[in-house]
């Protein structure tokens, strides 16, 4: 019989496999920059994928986080009691796209892509992005 | 079998190579020659600009404070002092592991945060946290903050 600890690493190991593919696989949405798995309670990153030596994707995340808290807390004050499904964010050559993830295991986290603008297509990559969503275990 | 073989097992301390102990110049506490108002600025600026900072302190490694900006509710003498404590064992950890100069080091409690960055060889600056703040981009943040503050110091 495994010790208890293999059968944690072995999890362990599982885990952050299918985050990193998960991150792989959002990089090969056409137009993508970067991805970053973010928890917006604390604004760090718990995976980041792509990026370019100009763009810290770290930096992002932090930012967007309060970006992410503020329309939360709007949401809340309008009492509308609903979620955010996702939020665009269009640049003159950028599309931004925030996505909080609704697993009950995802609690806190939501994931923030950055497109370029002439080489994506917006709707198959938000489709995209909601599939990998979805299919992220944690 | 000797009465001392009795006792539990106990750890003996291994000597690391360590480095000779660092002369200090005389403590940056109570100089007056200081850039106060700049290092002010710099510490006010930062509560500013990130929300959830509750105020922030800068203190010697000996513990002493030399400025601050917190409210009355903090005790600045005390913030300075633990900072100093925290920095002696994130020291102690880097002299073990062969890690060079302390940097930085967040204590995380039920309620807050508490993180103390390295202002050059000899000042540390303390931040205090609320429960919601955005740490990451504290880490950010405050280690240009620590930078520029040590270039003020070291301008005296």
């Amino acid at each position: 019989m495994p010790l208890s600890s293999e059968i944690f690493s072995f999890n362990l190991e599982r885990h952050v496999a299918n985050l990193d593919s998960a991150l792989k696989d959002a990089m090969t949405i056409d137009g993508a920059i970067g991805i970053a798995l973010v928890d917006y309670t604390s604004g760090m990153t718990l995976g980041v994928a792509g990026g370019t030596p100009e763009i810290d994707l770290t930096v992002a995340a932090a930012g967007n986080t309060d970006v992410v808290r503020a329309k939360m807390r709007t949401i809340e004050m309008l009492k509308l009691n609903d979620d955010i499904e996702d939020m665009l964010i269009t640049l003159g050559s950028q599309y931004h796209i925030i996505r909080p993830l609704n697993g009950s295991n995802g609690k806190g986290l939501f994931l923030y892509l950055m497109l370029s603008k002439t080489r994506s297509n917006l709707a198959l990559a938000r489709h995209r992005l909601r599939t990998i969503e979805e299919q992220l275990e944690l | 079998m000797s009465t001392g073989d009795t006792f539990l097992p106990r750890r003996t301390s291994q000597r690391p190579d360590l480095p000779p102990p660092v002369t200090l110049p005389p403590s940056l506490a109570g100089n007056p020659s200081l850039p106060y108002p700049a290092i002010g600025t710099e510490l006010h600026e930062l509560r500013l600009q990130i929300p959830g900072v509750q105020g922030s302190v800068l203190g010697g490694v000996d513990g002493l404070l030399i400025t601050h900006d917190v409210p009355s509710a903090l005790d600045p003498d005390d913030l300075a002092a633990m900072a100093a404590a925290t920095f002696g064992l994130g020291r102690q950890v880097s002299l073990r592991l062969g890690q060079g100069e302390f940097r930085q080091s967040t204590v995380r409690n039920q309620s807050g945060y508490f993180a103390v960055y390295a202002v050059g060889p000899q000042a540390l600056l303390s931040v205090v946290g609320a429960d919601a703040i955005n740490v990451a981009r504290l880490h950010l943040h405050a280690p240009p903050v620590a930078e520029r503050l040590a270039k003020l110091l070291a301008s005296t």
